[in-house]
């Protein structure tokens, strides 16, 4: 096999191009599940609701061939999750982690039998995904203009996105909400905050930005929904929460660490050869998962400081304890 | 659900409730369970009037698809057999509160372990050859498991995601395993060769379901009896309540987690070689449309008590294939089930907590 195709001169910046690109649905999952994380809901429902996301872009484009009506509505799909799943967490109060995995396994069915339903058992034509805008002059530099500034328009309006959450978060009385109703429910509540109303705004937009990423899957980079199209990306995300100690640039920084793998292994795919090669190239389809279990261990083990949320997971229950 | 004890919600099945107490509490959630259930059926009907099909007479072929005849009922129990094993391992776990989400990876792992055992071992006795081959996928399941369990014991590391994503990686290796060591030289399908006889699973008598399902069947009283007589039973459940004064109590819970894995990875494990050495008769890389995931839903369904996981297994095993009865009769595409399923689970949330609100 020809290493120089995958670690060649020429090949490094395509390489980390394809990491940017790669990187940002997981990456805009995770920052957003590390504002409701933040907000004290462990929201187990993210695969859920990038796979939403990702199917209602499909159809939006599919039917209208309007790349940017597909990522409205893989907001949308994205949100429609996220209001279930704030209506079973904060209103109801039931246990986190089982209406989670069960509004999974609702998108998962959902979108199957829509996909099933709408387009029997051949494959809807492939549509061609968001041409790139390369910035003037920034594109321009050498090496890192090509990484950087020649990408889709939905890699900048993440990047936006999440230096935007990092800076709600921290500077913004509704970030100083989000926290105190993370780690202090109670005392929130005692101050005037309404506990429930911020941790739904939180399920909220976190289920946006994951149906956002879900969009730019299809609309930005595949052109195609297959059933499960997400592959595990939500689950990915939820870890990098973790990595990135629940601060939503260091969780950015992961998903690219995470998007670095996934375009390393597909390149050793390309130029491996394929069924019959001897390269055991099911390693390297393994190796992003096994890569970000890696930084998950290796990012809770030396962890010093106890950053998770204290809240993180409980329903806030007025008067049920003090906290 | 009842397992879990948000504090200050008041614990129906508690740890020392009497046993009236306690068959009251069963039967109330039994009812609760069912009126959910009705309901996710009822919302079930709603999309198949959507998809363009008849809801009624979908359900009515469904039930005779199923229960029609003893053909089909064997079927039935043949999607049955997995969903009961692994279901088990899983109401253990989430009574536990051990969140054990990566069944799939150790059910496929147990395949590949008891599968290359059956293949290579030199046994010619069935009744030497069925045992060892289990023991085999159960402890290659159990290791799965094993892995969650020492990094949540060990690092702390959050048990929904490690085991999660190990799905992918034992998807990986089962499927290089048989595109080169264990491939059929002469076939063109990345698969294993066909076991020997010594390792193929008779069928139950008068049905065509393999006795896989007696394994289940047969273990539903050790659980029982375990969880409810056994320190390990009573360690589990306490952890379940409350990890932080199970902990104080003495009990060392990093050890016990680790346990509850091994336990419910063994347990899928024993489904994956039993569906390898059953209805596959080989290794392939598609030994499992998504019994790991089902089981969950099978888990839940049943409140995480071991006479509820054959219910529920029973209930969704004959779902799954009236899915497949529905999909030729009324084309419908059978996925359908899976949002019924996952609405059964949904729904008896909503049910648990009207019921308490109004108490």
């Amino acid at each position: 096999m020809n290493w120089g195709a995958v670690f060649g001169a020429a090949a490094i910046i395509p390489l980390l191009n394809a990491s940017i690109r790669l990187a940002v649905p997981t990456g805009l999952a995770a920052v957003g599940e590390s504002l409701c994380q933040r907000a004290g809901v462990l929201n187990l429902s993210l695969e859920g609701m990038m796979l939403s996301g990702a199917y209602a872009a499909f159809l939006a484009t599919h039917y209208s061939g309007q790349p940017w009506l597909g990522v409205a509505a893989g907001v949308g799909g994205g949100m429609f999750i996220g209001v279930l799943m704030a209506l079973f967490s904060v209103t109801l109060k039931t246990e986190q982690v089982i209406n989670g995995i069960a509004l999974v396994l609702l998108a998962s069915g959902l979108t199957s039998f829509l996909h099933v339903r709408l387009f029997g058992v051949t494959a809807p034509e492939r549509f061609d995904p968001m041409a790139k805008l390369e910035i003037p002059l920034l594109g321009a530099i050498p090496g890192m203009g090509s990484v950087v500034f020649d990408q889709s328009p939905l890699v900048y309006l993440a990047v936006v996105l999440i230096v935007g959450v990092w800076w709600v978060l921290k500077h913004t009385r509704f970030g100083l909400a989000v926290r105190a109703a993370g780690d202090r429910p109670g005392a929130a509540d005692a101050a005037g905050i309404n506990v429930d109303r911020v941790r739904a705004a939180a399920i909220l937009a976190s289920g946006a930005m994951a149906g956002l990423g879900g969009a730019v899957l299809v609309v930005g980079q595949l052109g195609l929904f297959t059933q499960n199209v997400t592959a595990g990306r939500g689950w990915v995300a939820i870890a990098l929460v973790i990595f990135g100690r629940w601060s939503p640039l260091r969780v950015a920084a992961g998903a690219f660490l995470f998007g670095f793998t996934d375009a390393l292994q597909l390149r050793i795919q390309s130029a491996s050869g394929g069924i019959e090669s001897d390269v055991p190239f099911e390693f390297f389809q393994a190796l992003p998962y096994l890569v970000t279990i890696v930084v998950v261990v290796v990012a809770t083990a030396r962890a010093r400081d106890d950053a998770q949320p204290e809240a993180l997971g409980v329903p806030y229950i007025r008067g049920a304890r003090s906290s | 659900m009842d397992a879990p004890s948000t504090p200050g919600q008041r614990d129906r099945g508690s740890v020392a409730a009497g046993p009236t107490l306690r068959w009251r509490a069963r039967l109330n959630s039994l009812g609760l369970s069912a009126a959910a259930i009705a309901a996710a059926f009822l919302l079930g009907g709603v999309l198949l009037a959507l998809a363009g099909a008849n809801p009624i007479q979908a359900y009515v072929d469904m039930l005779s698809g199923t229960f029609g005849s003893r053909f089909d009922l064997s079927l039935v129990l043949v999607e049955t057999a997995p969903l009961l094993l692994i279901g088990l391992g899983l109401a253990v776990a989430f009574r536990a509160r051990v969140w054990n989400i990566g069944a799939e990876g150790q059910l496929l792992m147990g395949a590949l372990g008891g599968g290359a055992f059956a293949l290579y071992a030199p046994i010619s006795s069935r009744a030497v050859m069925i045992p060892a081959a289990c023991l085999a996928g159960a402890l290659a399941g159990g290791a799965w498991g094993w892995v969650v369990g020492f990094l949540r014991a060990r690092w702390s590391v959050n048990e929904v995601i490690s085991s999660l994503l190990l799905n992918y990686v034992a998807l990986r290796i089962l499927e290089y395993t048989i595109r080169k060591p264990l491939r059929d030289p002469v076939g063109f399908q990345p698969v294993s060769e066909t076991l020997p006889d010594a390792a193929r699973l008779p069928d139950i008598p008068g049905l065509r379901t393999h006795i896989g399902l007696l394994v289940g069947l047969g273990l539903i009283p050790v659980v029982a009896y375990v969880m409810r007589r056994t320190p390990f039973g009573f360690h589990t459940r306490m952890m379940g309540l409350n990890r932080d004064a199970t902990e104080a109590a003495g009990v060392r819970t990093g050890r016990l987690i680790t346990a509850v894995m091994v336990v419910s990875g063994a347990l899928a494990g024993m489904a994956g070689i039993l569906q390898v050495m059953g209805p596959e008769s080989r290794l392939t890389g598609n030994i499992s449309p998504g019994f790991g995931f089902t089981a969950i839903i099978v888990a839940l369904v049943a409140r995480m008590r071991p006479t509820g996981v054959l219910l529920a297994s029973v209930l969704i095993g004959a779902l799954t294939l009236g899915g497949d009865v529905i999909q030729r009769t009324q084309q419908v595409p059978r996925v359908l089930t899976i949002v019924i399923q996952a609405l059964f689970v949904l729904l008896i949330l909503v049910a648990d907590k009207l019921a308490r609100r109004n108490r």
